[in-house]
């Protein structure tokens, strides 16, 4: 530092001296002292240019010219507290939104397994090109093999270093029944091999993980997440060696694994690891097997999910070469399928380094949606940005007018201005950066239905190198054109420019930069705008659709008894116990049960042949069935039409009866009378397992909210074969969570071992059931209303600019005789012109964009013109809040003032 | 800006002057106004060189170590900073010569035939 101020010193002196002696060469020559100075100087040349450009020969000039701009734009900043205020939150917004969206985006669709080299990691899965009598019965993902085929390839391949299994222990997320000091709660869990956790390079934060052996010997050991430990036992570090009952046996905790480790699925994280073993309590997808039969030595029951770490140098082609023969031995060996049928499975060999991909498959097109949404914000965000810009750089015309006639080129001023934005930009993301931890939070949330989605959210490397990126890009996004526009100047008007808004008379473009912006941004926000309108309109289509039940007042739980060791007359008569005791209760109109609850998303689906149909039933007309228990139609509310509904008297010893809705009914039997009528599920007509239908009903949805009612049969649970976990649904008489509490006494008291599982109202499934919708059409109203704020800012800016720069203009007009409402007029037909014109961008666009969004949409079309039209007006509005102060302010003009206002 | 007689005066292409700087200091150290002054002379005052723009080119060429810098006495008993040729500037003085009569050379070539 103490060189350069000497060497800069040098150089001052080496100037003066030359200059000095050019004078007295000069003065030698004759010329008088005066005269000879300023043509000795005018020799030289411009000495600032000259110090600037001997101090860039030195090199460092770049770093003190960034540390110069620095100071200057900070200067300038401060100055302007108002505007540096708004244009720094208005990027908060914009670049934390994104990063909040991408953060999601990340921890779903980008990090890699907190494992170790997670990308020599791979998923195997069979494909099954075509129907295989005697083929493997899939469960799960269809990414499932066997367990005998497992251990074969466990044993012996040359393809991976190790082999993993796990299987989760149901197919929700919280399925197991755990007891823990006498208190029965669920939780989830994954059975895995012994060599689990070594395989995939996790180690212990406490205690030991799995091993082989725990496998060998099937001991009853148990492995605890991070975060269960966390939630359950408050960290307790004395938690190795205590018991607790999974699935009614007891399991001995052996350690805890890290907290950065969820599993290998992402969205899924297991509560607990056990080792892979026969347990009567805990069984893969928490399926029970087949009488007699066990998933361990059932060759045709693909249940496990296998991944393996790719040995070094082996290439994935020859990896599935490899697999590809012991599938086909593993197929002809042990299942005796033919060589032409082993044809029509094919191994594939998937990397894993990112874990499963179900969360992936089920968010990627809700983030990247969002993530739409959140770029328009940013863009609306940055044309408003550089509108303000534009307009404070028109105020500061006469300094940059003046550093360009002192010499300051005009790379330089740009420079320096951009170094300004890019301030701005930086301050907006480090706002935006905090706002997004917190927006990133809510957003899991929305996203995951009041349920708490497993999902770690949090802030690393690629987050902050995607915000800064963002901020930096916005930055320039904005910054440039004020900067390039500000600079691009016809020296002498401006510097005759008054300091305090005098005009420049020469031009007055009627189409400038600033206009272009809030023609830009109108186009802009007609897209979130016009895409809020579709969501909400979806949104409120879904919850006025006619159910044909009665959503209100109804309380549903679950309960999986068999996981307690209850089956077959038992199990029933254990759900007739529970039955009564909750119809006994105060405040109980009605009580029933079924498999499924309604709009859960899931069902029972197959063709039926009805008696005396046609042979060949119709592959499209899958009929969905419900097992439901006495008195279910009565206690939704589904009307019943003709005949009677299920009731007591219909028992695994009567006879077999079925429900239909009109949906059925009509396609089978068209206007007849359906009742007394047989059919049975399956391909072929079987009189011994036919139902008679005994009771129509009016149609209701099942599944899900969207479309018509499907084609429903109710049956009772009693004659639908096995019986499992059930749902009930309660009926109550005021606000359904006042009958939460004695409604867990009752089911403890009928067995204290019983798990009540996901406990809600039937208006929280329905809500759950929306959560895609529900999000869509809050952010976007959300951003769109954010975005209409940041608008009306920017046209206000604008116009005042607009109508101060006419004032003259106006005054002629007012002095001329024109009316207020004239002028008023004039003003908000040009604010209206700037909003059509970006409407009219706009709008091809946004139609454009509607429909990739088409198959989000219920109840109208993605280009529906009530919402496009209903977008362009709420603008219109906007426009006119924003433009009306300006143009009131033009219209009180005093003729006098404004002429004299050059 | 310029709207000054430039009739038989030419600027200077880029580069040349530091060859030019090169040579003046040739015959001996001199400071910055005498360099200025030679280079105007030697050329008969067809060479136009505005003065300051001396300074960035005689800092360039110290940095790569062609010419070296000094304080001494100017003619006239006043102080000043004299610029001396180095043993690596004056070899780069007979490289940079060469280049500059192949271009000059190849050039007039170029220009001869479209004379006649």
């Amino acid at each position: 530092m103490k060189r350069r101020k000497r060497m800069l010193e040098e150089l001052d002196q080496d100037i003066r001296d030359h200059i000095e002696m050019e004078t007295q060469d000069n003065i030698e020559r004759g010329m008088p002292p005066e005269e000879a100075r300023y043509a000795a100087r005018r020799a030289f040349g411009n000495t600032a240019l000259v110090k600037e450009e001997v101090r860039e020969v030195w090199g460092w000039q770049w770093l003190e010219r960034l540390g110069q701009d620095l100071r200057y734009g900070l200067r300038m900043l401060a100055k302007a507290p108002g505007l540096t205020v708004v244009v720094v939150l208005s990027l908060a917004l914009g670049v934390g939104a994104n990063i909040a969206i991408f953060s999601l985006v990340d921890a779903v669709m980008l990090r890699m397994l907190p494992v170790k080299d997670p990308q020599q990691l791979f998923l195997l899965s069979s494909n099954q090109t075509k129907p295989v009598r005697g083929g493997p019965g899939y469960s799960g993902y269809g990414i499932s093999l066997s367990y005998s085929g497992f251990e074969r390839l466990r044993q012996q391949n040359d393809v991976f270093s190790s082999v993993v299994g796990f299987v989760p222990l149901g197919f929700g997320p919280e399925s197991v029944t755990v007891n823990i000091d006498g208190q029965a709660s669920l939780a989830g869990g994954e059975m895995v091999s012994g060599n689990y956790f070594a395989g995939l390079g996790v180690s212990a934060i406490l205690g030991r993980l799995l091993t082989s052996e725990d496998e060998e010997h099937a001991t009853r050991v148990t492995v605890l997440s991070y975060g269960y430990w966390t939630r359950k036992f408050g960290r307790d570090p004395a938690i190795v060696g205590k018991t607790i009952a999974l699935g009614g046996a007891p399991y001995a905790i052996v350690g805890v694994a890290p907290p950065e480790f969820f599993g290998v699925e992402p969205g899924r994280a297991p509560d607990f690891w056990v080792p892979l073993a026969e347990e009567p309590g805990l069984t893969p997808w928490g399926v029970q097997p087949p009488k007699g039969q066990s998933f361990f030595t059932a060759k045709n029951w693909w249940w496990l999910m296998i991944m393996g770490r790719m040995k070094p140098g082996v290439s994935r082609e020859q990896a599935r070469a490899g697999l590809d023969v012991w599938l086909r031995q593993t197929l002809t060996g042990e299942l005796g399928l033919s060589e032409a049928e082993a044809q029509a499975f094919v191994i594939k060999l998937e990397p894993a380094s990112r874990g499963l991909d179900n969360l992936r498959v089920e968010f990627s097109q809700r983030l990247l949606i969002l993530m739409g949404v959140v770029g328009l914000v940013l863009l609306i965000a940055c044309a408003n940005v550089a509108a303000l810009l534009l307009a404070r750089a028109r105020a500061r015309r006469r300094e940059i007018a003046m550093r360009l006639a002192l010499g300051a080129s005009r790379t330089r001023l740009v420079r320096q201005l951009l170094t300004e934005s890019l301030l701005l930009a930086a301050a907006g993301g480090l706002c935006g950066m905090a706002f997004a931890g917190w927006g990133a939070r809510v957003l899991l949330l929305l996203m995951s239905g009041g349920g708490a989605l497993p999902l770690e959210v949090h802030t690393n490397l690629t987050v902050v190198g995607f915000a800064a990126g963002v901020s930096m890009l916005a930055g320039i996004l904005f910054g440039l054109a004020p900067a390039l526009g500000s600079t691009r100047l016809n020296l002498n008007p401006a510097l005759k420019e008054n300091a305090d808004g005098g005009f420049d008379k020469g031009r007055t473009p009627r189409w400038s930069l600033g206009k272009s912006l809030v023609v830009a941004q109108v186009a802009f926000l007609l897209l979130l705008v016009a895409g809020a309108g579709l969501f909400v309109r979806t949104l409120m289509n879904l919850e006025h659709e006619n159910l044909g039940f009665e959503p209100r007042g109804l309380l549903l739980f679950g309960v999986n008894p068999a996981q307690n060791g209850y089956e077959g007359p038992r199990l029933i008569s254990l759900y007739d116990r529970l039955l009564q005791r909750i119809q006994a209760l105060p405040g109980v109109r009605a009580a029933s049960l079924s498999a499924y609850p309604l709009i859960s998303g899931w069902c029972n689906s197959a063709p039926i042949s009805v008696e005396g149909g046609q042979t060949k039933p119709d592959e499209n007309a899958n009929v969905l069935w419900n097992l439901v228990g006495p008195d279910f139609l009565n206690t939704m509310g589904i009307r019943l039409l003709l005949g009677r509904g299920i009731g007591d008297h219909d028992t695994s010893t009567s006879a077999r009866v079925v429900v239909v809705n009109q949906a059925l009914a009509r396609k089978f039997f068209g206007n007849l009378d359906p009742l007394g009528r047989r059919f049975c599920f399956g391909q072929l007509f079987k009189i011994d397992q036919a139902y008679e239908i005994a009771g129509l009903v009016e149609d209701a949805k099942y599944t899900d909210m969207r479309g018509e009612a499907p084609m429903t049969a109710y049956i009772p649970y009693s004659q639908g074969g096995e019986v499992g976990a059930m749902h009930f649904e309660v009926r109550t008489a005021g606000d359904p969570a006042f009958l939460i509490p004695s409604l867990r006494r009752a089911v403890r008291e009928v067995d204290s071992n019983l798990a009540l599982s996901e406990l809600k109202t039937q208006s929280q499934q329905i809500d759950e059931a929306l959560v895609e919708e529900r999000l869509f059409a809050r952010l976007s109203s959300f951003f769109g209303v954010l975005a209409l704020g940041l608008a009306a800012i920017g046209l206000y800016g604008t116009m005042t600019y607009s109508v101060t720069r006419k004032t003259n203009e106006i005054g002629i007009r007012v002095a001329l005789g024109a009316r207020e409402s004239q002028i008023l007029r004039m003003v908000l037909g040009e604010a209206f012109a700037l909003v059509l014109t970006g409407a009219a961008l706009g709008l091809p666009l946004a139609l454009a964009t509607a429909r990739l969004v088409a198959s989000k949409l219920y109840g109208l079309k993605a280009s529906d013109p009530l919402t496009f039209s209903l977008a362009i007006g709420l603008q219109l509005a906007v426009a006119t809040l924003a433009a009306y102060l300006p143009a009131r302010r033009a219209s009180r003009v005093d003729p006098m003032v404004a002429l004299r206002c050059e | 800006m310029s709207t000054r007689e430039e009739k038989d005066r030419i600027g200077l292409l880029q580069g040349t002057l530091d060859l030019l700087i090169l040579r003046t200091l040739l015959f001996g150290p001199a400071h910055g106004h005498a360099i200025a002054k030679a280079i105007e002379r030697d050329s008969e005052n067809v060479l136009q060189v505005e003065q300051g723009s001396l300074y960035p080119a005689l800092h360039r060429l110290i940095k790569r170590g062609w010419i070296s810098a000094e304080a001494g006495t100017s003619e006239n008993n006043r102080r000043a900073k004299y610029y001396r040729l180095t043993a690596k500037g004056r070899k780069q003085l007979n490289i940079e010569r060469t280049k500059w009569e192949k271009l000059a050379g190849a050039i007039a070539r170029i220009l001869r035939p479209a004379e006649q």
